[in-house]
């Protein structure tokens, strides 16, 4: 089309174009400096990914040349955004240590280090707080020699425990001049003492003599010193070695571990990590502990035959009760169709968060309404939430209950495309209703279904919200190294190693979701080339 | 009202990749004047209607219309009014909504606006219909609305695309006379694309004929450009005489046997001599050529002007009561003849037909005509 | 056909009636139950399965009523669930309508207009549509963490920064909308640009009005996903007030504090109008879903 090379008339007043180019220079200015920002906190790779949206952003807009691209920027970029690069980030994730106790950059785990104080013994104040005005007070400290010190008024706010997020704790820095007598006002009471307590512990006191305080005590102010150092060049330092200054141990990154650990004088380490690690980079170890460690390993090939098992059973089963019910719902002499179709699509309708939770509660061994049931007519009471088995034929009961309207929708749209005169055809070689179904019905449908059963395949492969809302996964696998349950998909499972439990450990959390990314990517692309095929 | 002027234009949608779609255009259309654009699907005839109009860009060469230049312009800008081949009426406006469209959109005033709504209503008679949806017209009230939306723009030029072809055969004679009638009284420039030439003869001042290009490195795909008659009596090559005339020209291969200013002798190669009033001078004895003879220039032997004789296999013979037409087959090539009403020709028998020197079109083995020196007519 | 039933059609249909029922009897009684247990007195299934002597208790607390047991001690509503519910539907009606503008300009672009890399995009949105959000928590987290340094509006624990989330999923409906598109005759917009009308008006004007039942689609669509939406909402979310419904109902059936009965009202309460609403549109929503993939 000729859009392209039409440039838009009435566009081209000039106020309208100078508000235009005003606007794009403000949003380019103030994105230039949040980049700024994320790549001085060391955050590389999200400054990266957000200077190239917006860049992409303001040429989009700014370009005559790419006014199409206009249209398709929001959308293109919100999915580069929430789909690839998670994907992405995913993938990168798996080959780091990212975990729990390795949450940290390398940088914020150094700066942790050096920021840890030791106190000094011997050198104690006390301390009390004059109130100087709402929330304003004067920090006073008096040393076990008699000198005595006090600071201008300050404000000691207590920080909003329910602030979203958690307020900053930068410490307070506060100055103090010496002084002879004490203000003659009442200091405060213990008791508000203890309600500033907590804004009181990041209070940092200068004294004229450069030495800083900080509280140690209910009462008390202590002389701290940084607890490491980084050792200077002249001993052999490169910058990387933090020297202790309480036990002189010296410290260095392993970078192979995401740990400070302590050295030898050779430089070799020695020490165990010292908390907080830091995440690095650490090859296929994530992938190799999928394939060989047994503890991974076993759990996960369990869990990974079970996902294949359950979304083929899954497809099966809504599939078989689908076609044949769209068939009789279908039947055009069948009194009561509407009202058929409106009540089976039913299942389908029920939002499915409150239909699993509803299935978990009916389910419930001894206070489920199921087992009721169950113990009034056969007087058996079963653990459908204990046995593995019994737990993954609940699943599958409460999956194809879920899914079945799905597949019996399809299949409506399907058999109405098919001609009449084929049934009349096969009635008059004396065919009968089984052999319809079996000979013309399903063979027809299957083509156009295909891709349509993959990508339901692919959906109940990933069908996080059953399995996390009805069993989380459990009964537990016995002797599994990660969070891992017998009922559990490999989605869950994802989500159980990098969410439950204290390890937290995303690096291999990541690992599993990329093998899942390339079996998901194969059904994608097998289902693509079917598509294009049924065209 | 307006000229349009084509410049040596040239339309390929991917340059470099695929093939010409119209390869250098040149066309100078006079103001006032009903053009038909005709020629076979795939010819590039509504890409060029829509060059024009500004919907296609066009690849190189030029376009002006009343002497500026328009190949930037953007189509509002250009002063043509178009009609759709499917009508492209708005379907969720009325048809006074889809009347009024463009020049609310221009923002021309309001009573300007109704007055020029309600003069194209009556010109087309459409008054009764104006609260409708399009949904409920017929097909040709569909096709008045699509031509009134163009008229209220009050454009230089009138561009209409395939404009018949979704209406019956009936409805399709009836509009055509209308059109005429219309363009005589309003007398602007109309450019006009049809693939059927019974529209483009019957409608034109001057037809436009267009072949699809292929790869054998033509220099242009516009094959000739003049008025109906003269593309009928002296097509400029074998293209157009094949595509202008109803039956459809007859051709048989042959080579020269005797050039000549005036007349020039054939010998097909059925083995007869045939001689025809073509001026061959410019080519020699033993060139090949091809003859071609239309169905209605046929005469009966015992005519005097029966200058020549061909014989063939009757394949089937069609009575329509005021004419008849006997399908032959000479020398393996289809070969139709317009008689005398009730002339009887039984199926597989031999029929000898009767042509006149006069009634022989002559093409060179490039296809090029061979000026003819003289004009048949039956009567 | 004015033709005489055969005894064997009777009998087949008879026997069409009779499964058709024992199936429904099968797939409605745990709609049935949850509604039963929600007049039952108690949290727990004890004796019978019809409510004896019903109680509007649970109802009165699903409604953020306080209630005086037996003992005279008020019990308040154990959780809010009108203020999830209408955090729920806050969250899908803004994203639904997002969604429905990113998708139906990028659909517009996608089935009109020619730009580099057009053919290479579709592809790549059909399988990038197949990969579940649920496998990129993790990234969703960090990139969220992300957000809130710098952007706390849009961040973690905040409804726009789930709705912004729920953004990236338009995917297969630029495919829905781009094939509605293109069953529009072309020449309607090229007709409007002949008008005077510049590619955005004829989008607006001509392209627009004419896809509404296309656009209802996708939003109910985009509406229920939303709704239903549970991984992505149980990761930025935290505070009790914020949560969506999806995330909030499933603390009805802690095995510490078990309250089967309040869970059924507030279940039949929030699932009742978004089970009309689809029961409504199903009709329209038939074609969309058999042209997509599968309910997520």
């Amino acid at each position: 089309m000729a859009v392209t090379t039409v440039s838009i008339e009435g566009a081209g007043t000039s106020a309208t174009h100078w508000l235009k180019w005003a606007v794009l220079g403000l949003i380019a200015l103030i994105n230039l400096y949040a980049v700024t920002l994320m790549y001085i906190q060391g955050e590389t790779v999200f400054a990266l990914v957000f200077l190239i949206l917006v860049a992409t952003g303001l040429y989009v807009f700014a370009a005559e040349r790419a006014y199409v691209h206009r249209y398709i920027f929001p959308g293109v970029a919100t999915m580069f955004i929430f789909i690839v690069f998670p994907l992405a980030y995913t993938i990168w994730i798996a080959f780091t240590n990212f975990s729990a106790s390795n949450i940290l950059t390398f940088e914020r785990a150094r700066h942790y280090h050096l920021s840890q104080t030791y106190r000094i013994e011997g050198q104690n104040y006390d301390f009390s707080l004059y109130a100087a005005g709402p929330e304003t007070y004067r920090l006073a400290l008096t040393a076990k020699t008699g000198e005595r010190f006090i600071s201008e008024p300050v404000e000691l706010r207590i920080p909003d425990a329910k602030a979203q997020p958690p307020a900053a704790t930068a410490p307070i820095e506060i100055d103090l001049t010496a002084i002879d007598t004490p203000p003659d006002q009442p200091p405060l009471a213990v008791k508000e003492l203890v309600r500033l307590r907590g804004v009181m512990q990041n209070v940092v006191a200068h004294l004229p003599d450069h030495s800083d305080l900080r509280m140690s005590g209910m009462r008390q102010f202590s002389a701290t010193r940084p607890l490491f150092q980084v050792l200077p060049s002249a001993q052999g330092g490169d910058g990387s070695i933090l020297v202790n200054q309480q036990t002189k141990e010296r410290i260095a990154p392993d970078m192979r571990l995401g740990f400070y650990r302590q050295i030898n004088a050779e430089g070799e380490f020695t020490g165990p990590g010292i908390a907080p690690g830091f995440s690095v980079f650490v090859g296929w170890k994530n992938f190799l502990r999928v394939l060989t460690d047994p503890g991974v390993q076993g759990p996960f090939l369990q869990i990974f035959g079970w996902t294949l098992t359950f979304s083929f059973l899954s497809v099966v089963f809504t599939l078989a009760i689908g076609t044949v019910l769209a068939s009789l719902v279908q039947w055009e002499g069948l009194a009561g169709r509407g009202l058929y179709r409106l009540l089976l699509i039913l299942p389908y309708a029920v939002p499915a968060f409150i239909s699993i939770l509803v299935f978990r509660g009916l389910f419930n061994q001894n206070f489920g309404e199921i087992n009721l049931l169950l113990s009034q007519v056969f007087g058996i009471r079963p653990g459908w939430f204990n046995d593995p088995t019994l737990a993954r034929t609940m699943l599958l009961i409460v999956n194809t209950w879920l899914g079945y309207p799905y597949m019996m929708i399809l299949c409506m749209g399907l058999l109405k495309a098919i001609p009449a005169d084929l049934y009349e055809a096969s009635a008059m070689d004396g065919s009968n209703f089984i052999r319809d179904f079996f000979s013309i019905t399903l063979p027809i449908l299957m083509k156009p279904l295909t891709p349509l059963l993959i990508a339901s395949f692919a959906f109940n492969f990933n069908n996080f919200v059953l399995v996390q809302l009805l069993t989380q996964g459990r009964p537990d696998i016995i002797g599994a190294q990660t969070p891992a349950g017998t009922t559990d998909l490999l989605v869950t499972y994802t989500y159980r190693i990098a969410f439950e439990g204290s390890g937290q450990d995303y690096g291999l959390a990541s690992a599993i979701a990329t093998l899942i990314f390339i079996m998901v990517g194969i059904l994608a692309l097998i289902n693509i080339k079917l598509m294009r095929v049924d065209r | 009202m307006a000229d349009v002027k084509i410049d040596h234009l040239v339309k390929n949608y991917n340059p470099g990749v695929a093939r010409d779609v119209l390869r250098d255009i040149n066309l100078d259309i006079k103001e006032g004047e009903f053009v038909v654009f005709v020629g076979p699907s795939g010819c590039g005839k509504s890409t060029l209607l829509r060059a024009i109009a500004g919907l296609d860009d066009i690849t190189s060469g030029d376009l002006y219309i009343g002497g500026k230049r328009m190949n930037d312009v953007p189509p509002v800008n250009r002063g043509v009014g178009m009609v759709f081949q499917s009508y492209a009426l708005y379907p969720h406006m009325t048809v006074r909504e889809n009347l009024a469209f463009g020049l609310k959109i221009k923002k021309i005033d309001k009573a300007i606006a109704k007055e020029r709504v309600a003069q194209a209503s009556a010109m087309l008679g459409l008054d009764s219909f104006l609260e409708r949806k399009p949904k409920a017209l017929s097909g040709g009230q569909r096709q008045r609305v699509a031509i009134g939306r163009a008229l209220v723009q009050h454009p230089d030029v009138f561009l209409l695309d395939e404009p018949l072809s979704n209406l019956d055969a009936a409805l399709r004679v009836k509009t055509r006379i209308e059109l005429a009638r219309m363009h005589q009284e309003r007398g602007s420039t109309t450019i006009y694309v049809t693939h059927d030439q019974v529209e483009a003869m019957t409608l034109a001042n001057k037809i436009v004929v267009l072949s699809p290009l292929t790869d054998d490195g033509a220099a242009s795909n516009l094959e000739q450009f003049g008025p109906p008659l003269d593309l009928y009596h002296a097509p400029a090559n074998r293209f157009v005489a094949g595509f202008i005339g109803s039956p459809k020209m007859n051709f048989l291969d042959g080579m020269i046997e005797e050039a000549g200013e005036q007349r020039t002798r054939i010998k097909l190669d059925t083995g007869i001599s045939l001689t025809a009033s073509v001026d061959s001078s410019r080519g020699r004895a033993g060139d090949k050529v091809e003859v071609g003879i239309r169905p209605e220039h046929t005469v009966m032997l015992d005519d005097p002007r029966a200058d020549n004789r061909v014989t063939g296999t009757v394949q089937v013979a069609e009575h329509l009561g005021a004419e008849t037409f006997v399908y032959l087959e000479v020398g393996g090539k289809d070969f139709t003849v317009k008689v005398r009403p009730e002339t009887p020709a039984a199926p597989q028998s031999q029929f000898d037909i009767g042509v006149p020197a006069d009634a022989c079109y002559l093409f060179d083995a490039k296809g090029q005509a061979f000026p003819r020196t003289a004009r048949f007519s039956r009567t | 056909m004015a033709m005489v039933e055969s005894q064997s059609v009777i009998y087949r249909k008879l026997a069409a009636h009779v499964f058709l029922w024992f199936f429904l009897a099968l797939i409605i009684f745990p709609l049935l139950m949850v509604i039963a247990i929600s007049f039952r007195t108690g949290n727990f299934a004890v004796g019978d399965i019809i409510p004896s002597n019903p109680t509007l208790d649970h109802w009165r607390l699903a409604l953020g009523m306080s209630i005086i047991d037996e003992s005279g001690r008020t019990i308040p509503p154990p959780f809010p669930v009108l203020l999830w519910l209408w955090n729920s539907v806050k969250v899908a009606v803004i994203s639904a309508i997002l969604i429905v503008a990113l998708s139906t300009t990028c659909a517009y672009a996608f089935a009109r207009l020619r730009f580099s890399g057009r053919s290479l995009l579709l592809k790549a949105m059909l399988i990038f549509q197949m990969f579940p959000a649920v496998l990129a928590l993790v990234a969703y987290y960090a990139l969220f963490s992300r957000i809130t340094e710098y952007f706390p509006p849009l961040g973690l624990n905040t409804h726009p920064g789930l709705i912004f989330a729920y953004l990236g999923g338009i995917a297969l409906h630029v495919w829905t909308i781009k094939g509605y598109f293109e069953t529009i005759d072309k020449s309607l917009e090229e007709s409007a640009m002949l008008d005077g009308a510049s590619p955005w008006q004829a989008f607006r004007l001509i392209l627009l009005p004419l896809s509404v039942p296309i656009l209802a689609v996708v939003f109910i669509l985009a509406f229920i996903t939303a709704i239903t939406e549970y991984p992505v909402a149980s990761i930025l979310l935290q505070d009790e007030a914020k949560l969506t419904l999806a995330v909030g109902s499933q603390y009805y059936l802690n095995p510490q504090e078990y309250k089967w009965g309040d869970f059924a009202a507030a279940a039949v309460m929030s699932g009742l109008p978004i089970t009309l609403v689809f029961l409504l549109a199903q009709r329209w929503l038939v074609g969309g879903l058999t042209a997509g993939g599968v309910k997520g």
